[in-house]
């Protein structure tokens, strides 16, 4: 296992160094940079423009900055942020913390409600239940879900304005006397104000999911071992969940790699209407004000989550499919 | 005698009706069994020659709002059928509205002034004012539809500027509606292109052209996307932006295809009418265009079908946090984004901001039906 693990990171290197170069370049053929807005401030002396730009490095040649970066990046320091002059580190910390509320909450809500119901829509193919649930799964494949973010804040205040008090808070992620609640009750604010986001990004993952793991089930449905399983008189519990459902469901496993990045860019626009602290926000600030080590580390971020997803993808399908060994 | 014991021939033999289909009937036939796709074909045809005729179909122009008389989130304007005086069906008319803040809550307000009477709606209206050229080619200034001055009819209400937003809606589609398709078709080309060296080259060509892939595919889409279009500068035109938006989404969105063409490709040297070509001295252009990309065709046609949706939804979430496409050209996502403006407790008194959004659903459900149902009539598994 552990080589394996390790082979798995050796591969990575030439695409971490890929990417992350690719996205440093990007960064720079951005016309002017940083410094361009301190420049055009008369309070800001040329000694001052001359010493952050040392400082920083920018008045080297492209190469030489990715370097030093990419060995600052490797013993852990993701540099300064220009803008407000701390460690991105410090800025990006919290912020993915607040991020993976919803990217982890996304990903097990979407198993824990998509499982069941796309195996009972391939196990009651075409009865009155199954026709909504894929009729409504495809409507919500329609939906991008910042649309259906911005309706449900327009039902909320809706029933907020007929009931007089809000249901559901829609903004932020704390309630304003946060810090004097306790542990518990803290957990729980935070929960409560996640609890429309969530919804809203769950609706959508749920409705590609059940798609395809119905269509996956009534696949492995047909096959002869299911009937062989069958006729040998197992339980109809026993044939559906452990010959049909753990060889339909490795495909969705093998996904988790890429689902932890996704769901990070995906929660997006999610976190910039509910007003979540999370990532998403602070990347496209970075972007706007040339904050190029911020926005650099976040791509950098969601490169390494890749890594990780792979890799629990890895070993879950190890689990789950006795045919995959990697020791 | 001979007549009746007459064996008969292999024509006649054949039961009538039975007619052997050709490739194109089987499928023209399963497209249409699938009622849903039909459907999804007829509503995105409907749209697509919406986005075409966009300024001939709506009754103001693309930015066109009044500085004098404003108009700033006017409510959709009510068209009348009945003649509220003697409550008789009439022919479709509207009034024309005052802007007034009311003094108790000290929210703009927008009231029928019957005083200057009925604004009848006209079709065909000529306005001089608001020339266009349709397709690009065709000068003209007539509309569908309007009404007179100084009444407005605004079927879906106005926008923060006080623009119609049935006239952005369509305008809107000619840049949400394309830049889906022509997006599939570069990524499909440059698919084809890399893909297609790779499977059939292998070796360092296959090695270098995979991990570009892989590179590509690590950083997620829409980070990449707007890393990229954050590096536009402000000050470029907007028609440019559009096509630079459209480039992105080609050049990161390749990988996918030339993986699948790759695959294609390698699985298809190994069959025998190419190595039947290949032994009989067939050159390498030949097989490659003749005998192996055409047997790719019919995935392609589902792929690109089924990825159209994807890319209307990507362009929408681009332009809905401001980094897709610029004013003053519309977008669906672009309107919504303005939709914000003023908070999302204002939302609340201008719902119909948010109809933007519904023709984004509208049409990616219906690129969506229309994909499955290619899928479904070109993959003989799947035919019933």
């Amino acid at each position: 296992m552990l080589q394996f693990i390790l082979r798995r990171l050796l591969n990575l290197v030439p695409v971490f160094l890929g990417a992350t170069f690719m996205v440093f370049v990007i960064l720079q053929v951005a016309p002017g940079n940083f410094l361009d807005a301190r420049r055009l401030d008369p309070r800001t002396t040329p000694a001052t423009i001359a010493r952050l730009e040392q400082q920083f490095g920018l008045d080297q040649p492209v190469p030489v900055q990715y370097a030093k970066w990419v060995l600052n990046f490797l013993q852990g320091n993701l540099g300064t942020s220009f803008d407000s002059n701390v460690p991105v580190a410090e800025l990006v910390g919290p912020k993915i913390a607040n991020s993976a509320i919803l990217t982890f909450g996304n990903i097990i809500l979407v198993y824990l409600i998509g499982i069941p119901i796309g195996i009972y829509g391939a196990v009651r193919q075409y009865s009155l239940g199954d026709k909504v649930l894929s009729i409504s799964s495809y409507l919500f494949l329609g939906f991008p879900n910042f649309f259906l973010g911005l309706l449900v804040i327009f039902g909320l205040l809706q029933i907020q304005y007929a009931l007089g008090r809000p249901l559901f808070p829609v903004n932020g992620m704390t309630s304003n006397n946060f810090d004097s609640l306790n542990p518990v009750q803290q957990f729980l604010d935070i929960a409560w104000h996640a609890f429309i986001p969530l919804m809203v990004t769950v609706v959508g993952d749920v409705a590609g999911f059940t798609r395809g793991l119905r269509a996956q089930m009534l696949e492995y449905l047909n096959q002869d071992y299911v009937r062989t399983a069958r006729a040998k008189g197992l339980s109809e519990r026993t044939v559906i969940y452990r010959h049909t459902l753990r060889n339909a469901i490795t495909p969705f496993i093998a996904g988790i790699g890429s689902l932890l990045p996704a769901v990070l860019a995906g929660a997006g626009t999610i976190e910039l209407l509910f007003n979540w602290p999370g990532l998403f926000p602070v990347f496209l600030e970075a972007l706007t004000s040339q904050d190029i080590y911020v926005s650099l580390s976040i791509g950098a971020i969601s490169l390494v989550l890749l890594v990780i997803g792979n890799l629990i993808a890895d070993f879950l399908l190890a689990v789950v499919d006795p045919r995959i060994r990697y020791f | 005698m001979s007549e009746a014991t007459k064996i008969p021939s292999s024509a006649e033999l054949v039961i009538p009706n039975a007619k052997s289909k050709s490739q194109r009937e089987v499928v023209s036939e399963q497209f249409s069994k699938h009622q849903l796709a039909v459907f999804g074909g007829i509503i995105l045809l409907a749209m697509y020659i919406g986005a075409l005729f966009a300024p001939f179909i709506s009754p103001y122009g693309l930015s066109e709002y009044s500085t004098s008389d404003i108009t700033k989130f006017h409510p959709p304007t009510h068209v009348y059928f009945v003649n509220p005086d003697s409550n008789l069906p009439s022919l479709p008319f509207v009034y024309k509205t005052k802007r007034d803040v009311n003094m108790d809550t000290f929210v703009t307000e927008f009231k029928e002034d019957r005083s200057q009477g009925k604004f009848f709606i006209k079709l065909f209206v000529s306005r001089p004012e608001q020339p266009y050229t349709l397709f690009g080619l065709i000068p003209m200034n007539v509309r569908l539809f309007g009404v007179d001055e100084p009444a407005r009819i605004f079927l879906l209400g106005a926008d923060s500027y006080g623009r119609d937003v049935f006239t952005r809606i369509w305008y809107g589609a000619q840049i949400s509606l394309t830049i889906g398709i022509f997006a599939v078709i570069l990524t499909t080309i440059l698919g084809f292109i890399f893909g297609g060296l790779a499977g059939y080259y292998g070796g360092w060509v296959d090695n270098i052209i995979m991990r570009t892939v892989e590179i590509l595919g690590a950083i997620p889409t829409l980070i990449l996307l707007i890393t990229l279009t954050s590096v536009l500068p402000q000050s470029l035109d907007p028609i440019l932006v559009f096509y630079a938006i459209i480039a992105f989404l080609g050049v990161i969105g390749w990988g996918g295809d030339a993986r699948r063409i790759r695959s294609q490709i390698l699985a298809l040297r190994e069959v025998d009418f190419v190595q039947a070509a290949t032994a009989l001295g067939a050159k390498e252009s030949r097989i490659i265009g003749v005998h192996m990309l055409p047997v790719t065709f019919s995935l392609t046609i589902v792929g690109l079908s089924l990825s159209i949706p994807g890319f209307i939804l990507t362009e929408a979430v681009l332009s809905f946090i401001g980094f897709g496409i610029r004013e003053p050209y519309s977008s669906w996502g672009l309107m919504l984004n303005n939709a914000q403006e003023g908070g999302f407790a204002s939302i609340n008194s201008r719902p119909w901001v948010l109809i933007p959004g519904f023709f984004i659903v509208l049409a990616v459900l219906c690129w969506n039906f229309l994909g499955d149902g290619l899928r479904d009539a070109l993959d003989p598994r799947k035919r019933q």
